[in-house]
Order: C-alpha cells, then structure tokens, then sequence
C-alpha cells in the first residue's frame, strides 16, 4: 500500500444522478477506508447500483465528486476506473459464457506478441493471483464459462478484476445467486482479500450478512445515505428499521389450517430443461383448494420448468397433471388457461405484460378465447375496457389510467395489474412464480395480502419463491426442491431458517465448500 | 418504432418519402439531368391526367394487395421477404386453371365468372401453400425465413420461367408467353374504361384490405398475431403456439400475396410471361409496408404514393431520358429511412420539430 | 475455443451440404448412363468451381464477422452489387472497352474503396442511429438493385456494361484472385481466433457489456467490422466482375442472390471463415454445374439447374439450420442511458 492509512481508499461526495425526472442518487457521501470492507445496504431501487456504477465509471454523475486514494478523480468509462485500480463484480456477471476462462480473465488486457495473444504469459499471471488468494480459477482456464456453476463464476470475476490491477473491489449483491454453502465461502473470499489490503465494497439488501462481513455498513433508502454505521454498534432491527423507514414485521400470518379437496395433483413428473438436461425429476404434488403450497429452493434447481409444465409452457417428458381429478397432462397452454389454471409468471417485463400495450390490451393477455372478452373469434373489446378498468380500480394500479402502456409503470404496479387480470377469470389454481422479485414493499404486502385473502376464498395457490421470509409468510405448506427434486415438503412453524438453506442446499450439511477443483459441466446453477 | 404515436408514424413516412426522392432529385441532377423537369414529369406522370390517374390506381392495386400482404406478416414478426414469389405462384396458378378448365365451360359470361372464381381460388392455394413452406420449415425445421422466402423467390422465378418457356407454353405467340386468358374472362368495368383497369379490381382491393383490418383488430386470431409480433414470449404465455402461429400467418400472406397475383392476371396481363420481366411488385410491396409501419389500412396510402411513383416511371420511360431504375433506387431509399425512425427524432429534436414529447 | 471443436461441429453441416451436391450428380447421372463421372468432375470444373466460389467466400467472411461482433449486415447482397459495379464503372473510366490488367487491379481496388465509404454511411444508420438491422439491410439491397443499374444506364445507356476484360490467370490458369481469398480467409481465421482483436469481437456479439466493462469501446469494434464486412462483400463484387469481365444489370444483376448465399455459406460454417469458405466452394460447384452439363452434352434444362444452389440453401438450412446465433445479434448497445 503506497497511500497512508488515514487517506480513504474511496471518497464520494455529494454524488447526485437522475435519470429524467427520476432522482437515482441524491447528494450522497461514502467513504471506503483502506484495507476495509464496506457494505452498502439498501431495498432494490433504492440506488445502490447506480451509485456504484458511477464509481466505475457507467455513468456520469449530475453532481459530486469522486477521490480513489486521496486523488480526485473523472470516470468516463470502466477503463478510466480500472486504471485507477477500481474493479466491479456485477449481479449479472460481466463475462461471455462461449470463452473460455482464460479469454474472459484477460479481455480488453491480452498480452500480446508479434500481435497474436501471449497465452503462457496470460496464464503465468492468473496463476499468480490464484496461489495467493488460494483461488481454483487457475485449474480451469480452459474450461468455457457457460460450464461452470455460479459460484465458480463469481470467481472468474473477482480474478478478472484482480488480474486489472484492482485494489478496490465492488461487489454487488454477489450472495443473490449462491446457495449458502457458496456464500459462506464467498465470505472467506472476501476476508482474505480484505486481509491482503484490499478494500471492499459490497452491495446487499441482506441485513445478515452485512453485519457477518462487513466493518462498516451505509445504508441507502429512496436514493438518500441514511446513515453510516459501525458493525460492531448496530443491530438488525436498527438496520432494518433504516432501510424501510419504519418496523418491519417478519411475522407470519395466522391462519386456519386447510381441508380442502385435491385441486392439482402431479404424480411423477419428469421434465427437461433448455439445454436438454433433467431440471424435473420424478415431481410427486398435491395442491388443495384453500391451501398454499410453497416452493423453496436456490434458482434453477428446477423450480421454473416445473411451473411451466403445471401451466402448460413445456412438454412433460413422463408422469401426470390432473386438475380436479381430469388428466390435463398433454392439454395445450390455451386449453389449461380456459380451464382454470392462472399464472403469474416469474418474469412479468417479457411474459407477462406485452410492454407496449396499453393496459387494456394487456386486459386481453391469455383471456383472449374466454368469455365475456370473447365471443367465439370475435372480440368484445368493451367489455375488455371494463376488465382493465375494474382490476386498476381493485388493485389500486398506479398511474390509475387503463389507456398507459404497461412499460410505463413501475414493476409494483405491474405485478399488480397481474395479479388483478390472473385472478379475473374465476381460476381453480393460481401459480404464483416469484410474486414479489422487485416490487416496492407497499405492493409486497398488498400482493400478499391479497393471495391470503384468495386462499380463505378456497383457492388452491402455489407459490413458488427464492425469497425465505415470503415463503414462510404464506405457506401451508414448503417444499424445498434441489436438483429437480423435493428434498422434503416441512411444516413453516416448525422450521428454521437455517434449517431451509441447508435444504436447499441439498440437505447435506458439510463445511467443505461444494465447489471443488474440477468442475461440474453445468453444476448447480442456470443462467438468466 | 411500435411504440411511436401515430402521428409520429406519419410523420416518419412522410420524411422519409420527402427525403428519399429529394436524395434521388440530387442523383438527377448530378446525372446531368433537369431535376425540375424531372418532378414535373412526376407529377404529369402519376396525377397529370385521366389516363395517368387510371394507370395509377392500377398499380396502386396491386402494391396495396401485396403491401398487405408483407404487413401481415411482418406485424406478426415473421419477416416474408417472398411474397414476390407468392404473388407470381398464384398469378401462374390463375393462368394455368383458367386455360386449364376454360374448355370444359360455357363461353359467355357466367362461364366468365365460374373461371374468374376458380382462378382466384387457385391463386390463393398457390400463395398460401407457396408461404406456407418456409412457415413450415422455421417452425419446425428452424430455417431463418428472410433467407428461405429470398431463394423461394429466386425459385420460382426460373421454376415459372422454365414452364412458361415450355410445357405452358403458347406455340402460336411470337414472344415467350402462356396462351391467353379467353376474352370473356374478364372483371367487368363500370365507369371507368380501361383494358387493364377495373373498379371491380380496386374493390376487391379495399374489401381486402378492410377484412384483413378487421382480422387484426377484432379477432383474438388478429391479437394472437399481432401479439406475437410484439412480444414472442408473452403471446406464448397467453396461450399462442408460436410453431403453429408462424405457419398460419405465412399461409395468411401467402394468400393475399396470391390474391394480388390473380388481380394481376385477370385484370391487367391476361396470360403469364418469363416473371423477371412482371414487376418486382412483391419487393416494392415491403416499402409500401413498412412506410405504413404494417398497418393495413396505412398500407392504402402508401401503395398509393408507391402506384404514383411507378406510373411516373412508365410516364418517364418514354417522355424522358431518365433511366426508369432510378424509381426503385428511390423506392430502395424509402426502405432505408423507414428503418431509421431515430435519425429523424434526433433531427426534430435538434430543429424543435418534434413536439414536447420526444 | 478449439479448431477441433469447431471441426467437429461443422463438419456434420458440411457433410449435409456434401451430400447434397453428390445427390446432385446422382440424378444428373440417371438421367444419361452414357457419360462417365471423370468428365464432368474435371480439373477444369474444379478450377471454376473455385472461380465461382470467391465472391460467395469473401461476402461470408465478412459477414461472419460482422454477426460475430452483434450486428447482422443482411445488406451483404447491396453490398456486392456496388462492388461489382464500380468495379467496372472504374475500368470503363481507366480503359474504355479495352482496359489494361493493372486497370482491373484498380477497378477492384477502387471498388473496395467505395464499398468501404457506402459502409461507413451504412454502419452509422445502424449503429449510431440504431436501424432495424433487417430492414435497413434489405434497403441496401434495394437500393443496389436500383441505382448500379440506373447509374450503368447513365454510363452505357443500358442496363448492362459493354464488354470489358477479366483478370488473366496465372500460375496452372488459376486467378490470382482465388489465392487472394484463399490468403484472406485464412489471415481471418487467424485474427478471429488467435488475436485480442478477435477476443472483442466474439465478445461484442456475445455479451457486449462484458467487454465494455473491460474498457474496450463495443461500438467502434462493430464499426470495424461492419465496415470489414462492406468491404469483403464489394471486393466479392468486384471479384465477381473481375471474372466474368461485364457489368450485368438485368434482371436481381449478374450477383443474382450471391450475398444472400454467402450468409447462408457462415451459417454452415458455424460463423468460421474456414468452415464459411468450404461451404462457398459447394455453393460454387453447385453454381458450375449448369456449364458442366452443357459442356459434357448432358441436356438438363439449364434454367431448372441453375436453381439448385438455391434449392441447397432451403434443404441444408432446414435440415442444419439450427446454428447458435451469437447472444447478442440486432441489439443496438448503449453503455449509458
């Protein structure tokens, strides 16, 4: 370390960004001292991201200035930021999954001689870095990225990152993808580096594991800094209570229990993925009318196939769907719609809202062969009009104008919207994939709210989540799925958390880290 | 570009149109040619006279049915680049039933008609069953349709030819061609007198344009497809077999792009030629589309401007030195623009043209 | 990414394409037991089928490329029909009816020069301006099929050009044109997968962001190659006149669906040059065909032959035709709002 212990390793001052009329980032302050790690804490939305990716250089900021080791400093492009030894590790991880290891590490920085690419001095640097981190990257540099599970990946990032020169590291939301054996891993990682001098910045909405890392925490809420704090003089409450603006309640709700009928039943199914792989296997379900039944587990452990076989969205390679006793198991997506299977898609920007419709347009989305929107091929576009108006109304949609184009609302509004037209049709069974991912807390507990409400009314619901606190909230029941399986089907009052994230990490509570050296073509994790 | 407003949409066409014949006044001048002249023989050429006006909405016809056609298609995001083909397959069809069962019928006008229904029946099997086939191979066979629907083209163009110079053809003509349509086939023409001119012809134009209009916004197959177009994967989860919805919807412009083709043989040629020589109809019909941004009823005036622009250019042809080509270089630039929408918002912007919004 | 990996791959498209063209034969042979393999598969049939497998080989090459970094140049056709036509447009102007061979050596250079500047224009729509990638693409088209035979209309008062002359051979009468491309397909390969250059490329196409993140600016790589690609499909023109020693403008023009089959050629090769260029040579042979039945009196109607490279494209796309797209194709990139 060349600079003196008391320079800041990262000073932001007075960062402010907008984006149009919306303020991402307003006057913020943050300072990241050397040899530290700071974890910046915050909801979705609430500007962590932005204001990191002006630290690397993504964006301008409208105000502010940026120091790294006490010079100031203008970043028009990650390359600027990289010179001055500022790396990201981004949620979405910035590499080509049809390189290799190797490529990827040295993009935009190949050594090169007589003009073709120095492949043993590329490799002599890489492994440099991996025997002092005691990092694995350097036993699969030749192994392309797409074969490599998440945690193997993250990897390759930080290593890219370190292979640039960084001495700051920006880590955003890098436990978001990883099962819990990965992530107490990622925290080793993370504790050697900081060990090493290196200086940390690391993004999360998870107050937990902010406090377990991190020496400093800064929390974040509607684009403000609320406050910084030490870890050692806070507590979870006081964090929480930071980041919402008022107590938070991880209570569940009470209910009655349910003895409703059979509504679904899936009886051995089995299913493949995209890449032809088995991501359902020998799927064994009952779904009762009043109850909800949750689906635990780390994404693309099969969660998404499974639900796009119940609704109709994939083949089912062997076993039967019935729905209230009738075999729908070779029905058509169509079909299943008109007979009382309603959806909630995991992913509402590309499946379930076409962005350039207006809302009523959107009204239409799978009621098209349903009466009263349909009669016959004949459209009825009044009464669709009505539909859209009445679920804007009931749902509380926000601008409250059925003419707006679905891209224009926040993703809280759109859920909504969803929620309002999947329940319009009197459905038998609700599948509920990810109901909540990036939606404001206000419309996280009307959504919830609303799906208990749906059960009293003697619905049968699946709900499908990554999010534990959710799951725990709403089920009867939870299913904890790993690899295509149930691993077990548990009784939420009498569960921990902590006894779910070993289940989801395959019920196979051990310190080794499951990562080893040689990795496994497609080992755990799917890309999105 | 879908999300435009519709006045910008219009506005949009209307520049690009602007900007592709002003780029193409400029190639006349820099020709050594009169620009003004030359717009003057534009106008005289497409709107000048009776004559000119006839000529015109004759074309004008023929690039609304196969203009429709490609917006079809295209608004369902299936990019069928062959409706040229199309429309000959179903031109040729018409030719062949009509001379094929003409024997078998009564020579007066209720045979006229038996035969004009027949060959239009025959044209929209052609098309459709000739669209069909690239439908079916990227939906079940994922071969990219822009590059099968182009070689489809270049298909039937010398499958055509290689008929119509032999088995087809008319041993009695001196140029290569079929043997004629009989004279009682023909569309009856009140009003307007014209060889190759019918109102009942632009009729059935409208009446096509119209049910197609009504096919896309009032039916849940109209919203099927045009859902598709927009969003793939949310028509998917609204219950759209995406396979099945790429052959119907190329079967659907496949059958237009024949529809036009038997308006062209009954009302305007009569019998089949070698098809490189009846006009790249099919191709022009993807400007007259996209200037329309695939809307059906837009597709009225553009074929209109694109009816104008090719009867100027017969007009041209003979009055003028100006080589005729120029109009399809123009018609090229038009295309060109039209995929440009952002070019002329930035240059709104910068003028303060564009209106608060953008 | 390995070469043998990439051979394995390709070679079961290849082997389609193949087959394809010896089913070809096959049915040319039932139609006449009179004549024996050896005189239609001659040296001389081989060596035109290299002659007419150039142009498709070069327009592929670059359009590889030009797909690798994200960006589709479906205008690879408009492109060679500029090429080919200012190609002779520059030996008229240079020699007349008569032009000299260093006249041909401009006309292609001159041609490449221009491609290069109706490219820039091109990339910029694209790029800068973000147009629909197909449909700008098929405006080039378009735009070629009009104005070279309107501007040869100017020149020559047809369609079409006078006689001029085509390129002397030279070492066993092979065009030194073939080993031109041949020395251009390879020194691709070698870019594509031995340098950085060919690093951000695949990135570009793949996961732009990755490589702007890594500081190497996305859109100047996809000018590069777009550009690369404008200028591979008009040397492929003018290599297509060079040889032919006209200007054709009746009709699709003498490239008559050339640029259209070379895209067709890199999807078979599985965006390879090397793999892109063997399949242009099966194309090309295809394309010869025609000639070697009349020169060894079989009578096909030539008209149906000369549709069999476009009947190979349907076939061999639905049978192969699934190839990976890289990740990123016809999305324009921003790295900020």
């Amino acid at each position: 370390m060349t600079a003196s212990q008391t320079t800041p390793a990262v000073r932001l001052e007075g960062i402010t960004k907008r984006f149009g009329d919306v303020v991402a980032n307003d006057s913020v302050d943050f300072t990241l001292e050397q040899g530290s790690i700071h974890a910046l804490l915050g909801e979705n939305g609430s500007g962590k991201t932005t204001l990191m990716s002006i630290l690397y250089g993504l964006y301008d900021q409208n105000e502010g200035s940026i120091s790294v080791d006490g010079h100031e400093q203008t970043f028009d492009s990650p390359r600027d930021a990289m010179e001055a030894g500022v790396g990201m590790i981004h949620q979405h991880f910035q590499l080509v999954p049809s390189m290799t290891v190797l490529q990827n590490v040295i993009l935009g920085h190949e050594p090169v001689d007589n003009g073709l690419i120095n492949d043993g001095a590329a490799r002599g640097r890489i492994e440099d870095i991996c025997s002092r981190y005691e990092f694995d990257v350097d036993q699969y540099l030749d192994t392309r990225v797409e074969e490599l599970d998440l945690g193997a990946q993250q990897r390759v990032e930080i290593v890219k990152s370190l292979y640039r020169g960084a001495d700051v590291l920006i880590l955003d939301e890098p436990t978001a993808v990883l099962t819990p054996q990965e992530v107490e891993r990622l925290m080793d990682v993370m504790a050697d580096l900081r060990e090493d001098g290196q200086s940390l910045i690391f993004i999360s909405h998870k107050l937990d594991e902010a406090l377990e890392i991190a020496d400093q925490i800064t929390v974040l809420r509607d684009g403000e800094a609320i406050g910084t704090v030490d870890t050692a003089e806070t507590t979870e409450q006081d964090l929480a209570q930071m980041m919402v603006g008022r107590e938070v309640l991880f209570d569940r709700l009470e209910r009655e229990s349910s003895t409703g009928d059979p509504v679904l039943e899936v009886d051995g199914l089995c299913m493949r993925g995209d890449r032809d792989r088995r991501q359902v296997d020998d799927i064994d379900l009952t779904l009762r009318s009043g109850e909800i039944l949750g689906i635990a587990g780390v994404q693309g452990n099969g969660q998404s196939e499974l639900v796009e076989g119940i609704t109709g969205l994939r083949s089912v390679e062997e076993g039967t769907i019935r729905l209230a006793g009738d075999d729908i198991t070779g029905m058509n997506r169509r079909r299943r719609i008109e007979n009382g299977i309603a959806y909630i898609p995991e992913d509402r920007q590309s499946e379930g809202l076409v962005q350039d419709y207006s809302l009523v347009r959107n009204a239409l989305l799978g009621n098209q062969t349903i009466a009263p929107y349909a009669n016959g091929q004949i459209l009825d576009w009044d009464e669709v009009s009505d539909h859209a108006a009445e679920i804007v109304e009931e749902y509380d949609v926000q601008p409250p104008n059925p003419d707006a184009t679905a891209g224009s609302l926040s993703g809280g509004n759109q859920q909504k919207f969803i929620v309002g037209r999947e329940i319009g049709h009197d459905p038998d069974v609700l599948v509920a994939s990810h109901p909540t991912r990036g939606v404001d807390i206000g419309s996280v507990e009307f959504i919830h709210n609303r799906l208990i409400e749906l059960r009293e009314e003697g619905l049968g619901i699946l709900v499908v989540s990554s999010k534990l606190e959710e799951i725990r909230k709403l089920s009867d029941r939870i299913a904890v799925m790993y690899e295509g399986e149930f691993i077990d089907v548990v009784d939420p009052d009498a569960v921990t958390e902590e006894d779910l994230g070993l289940l989801m990490a395959g019920h196979e509570p051990t310190n080794e880290p499951p990562q080893q050296s040689d990795p496994q073509p497609d080992g755990g994790g799917s890309r999105d | 570009m879908l999300s435009a407003t519709v006045l910008e949409r219009i506005a949009i066409a209307i520049a690009s149109t602007l900007s592709a014949i002003l780029i193409g006044l400029v190639i006349v001048a820099v020709a050594g040619y009169n620009p003004v002249q030359f717009v003057n023989q534009l106008v005289v050429g497409s709107f000048g006279s009776e004559r000119a006006i006839v000529r015109t909405l004759r074309y004008s016809t023929l690039f609304i049915l196969t203009g429709v056609a490609v917006a079809v298609a295209f608004r369902a995001g299936v990019f069928n680049i062959g409706v040229q083909g199309q429309f000959i397959m179903g031109g040729f069809a018409t030719v062949v039933s009509i001379v094929g069962i003409a024997p078998l019928l009564p020579e007066n006008a209720v045979g006229g008609t038996i035969l004009i229904a027949i060959g239009t029946l025959a044209a929209i099997v052609a098309g459709g069953l000739y669209a069909a086939l690239p439908g079916v191979l990227k939906a079940y066979g994922g071969a990219n349709e822009i590059i099968t629907t182009i070689m489809l083209n270049f298909i039937a163009i010398g499958f055509v030819g290689w008929l119509v110079a032999g088995r087809f053809n008319d041993p009695e003509a001196t140029a290569t061609r079929t043997r004629q349509l009989p004279e009682y086939v023909e569309l009856p023409s009140p009003i307007v007198s014209d060889p190759n001119f019918s109102l009942v012809g632009l009729l059935v134009m409208l009446a096509t344009v119209a049910a197609v209009a009504v096919i896309m916004a009032r039916t849940s197959f109209g919203y099927d497809m045009v859902t598709s177009g927009y969003q793939q994967s949310a028509a998917g989860y609204a219950g759209v077999d995406p396979k099945r919805m790429i052959v119907s919807t190329m079967t659907f412009s496949g059958v237009v792009a024949g529809l036009a083709g038997a308006v062209f043989v009954i009302m305007i040629q009569g019998y089949y030629t070698d098809p490189s020589g009846v006009g790249n109809y099919g191709f022009d019909a993807i400007a007259v589309s996209l200037l329309a941004a695939n809307n059906p009823v837009g597709v009225v005036p553009a074929g209109l401007l694109f009816g104008g622009l090719e009867s100027a250019g017969s007009h041209i042809q003979i009055n003028s030195d100006v080589p005729v080509q120029l109009i399809d270089g123009i018609v090229g630039l038009v295309v060109l623009f039209v995929a440009v929408p952002e070019l002329f918002r930035m240059i709104a912007k910068r003028t303060g043209l564009g209106g608060e919004n953008r | 990414m390995s070469v043998a990996d990439y051979t394995a791959r390709t070679s079961v498209r290849l082997g389609g394409l193949v087959l394809f063209v010896l089913i070809a034969f096959g049915v040319a042979l039932t139609f006449t037991d009179e004549i024996a393999l050896e005189r239609l598969v001659t040296f001389g049939f081989l060596s035109r089928s290299l002659e007419m497998a150039t142009p498709i080989a070069l327009a592929a090459v670059g359009g590889l490329y030009a797909e690798k970094s994200g960006v589709f140049n479906i205008g690879l056709e408009g492109f060679m029909i500029f090429g080919a036509f200012s190609a002779a447009a520059t030996m008229y102007a240079l020699g007349g009816t008569s032009p000299t061979q260093g006249h041909v050596w401009a006309a292609l250079v001159a041609a490449v020069l221009v491609s290069v500047a109706l490219t820039v224009l091109f990339a910029v729509l694209l790029i800068h301006f973000k147009a629909d990638q197909i449909v700008a693409g098929l405006a080039v088209w378009f735009v070629g099929l009009g104005f070279a035979p309107f501007t040869a209309a100017v020149i020559w008062g047809s369609r079409s050009s006078p006689g001029l002359t085509s390129i002397d051979p030279i070492a066993f009468g092979q065009s030194p044109l073939i080993l031109l491309t041949i020395g251009i397909v390879v020194a691709s390969w070698v870019v594509l997968y031995r340098t950085r250059y060919g690093n951000w490329i695949q990135a570009a196409g793949e996961n732009p962001e990755a490589l702007d993140t890594a500081g190497i600016d996305v859109n100047r790589v996809r000018y590069a190659t777009v550009i690369f690609s404008g200028a591979m499909a008009g040397l492929g023109g003018a290599v297509l006149l060079a040889h032919a020693g006209n200007f054709g403008g009746t009709g699709e023009t003498m490239v008559d669906g050339r640029g259209w089959i070379g895209i067709v050629a890199y999807l078979f090769g599985n965006y390879n040059p090397i793999g892109a260029a063997a399949a242009a040579l099966l194309f090309g042979a295809l394309d010869m065909l025609n000639v070697q039945f009349q020169t060894v009196g079989i009578d096909l109607p030539s008209r149906l032959v000369n549709l069999l490279p476009y009947v190979a494209v349907i076939v061999v796309l639905t049978a192969w035709g699934k190839t990976r797209m890289p990740d990123a194709v016809g999305e324009p990139y921003e790295s900020e709002e």
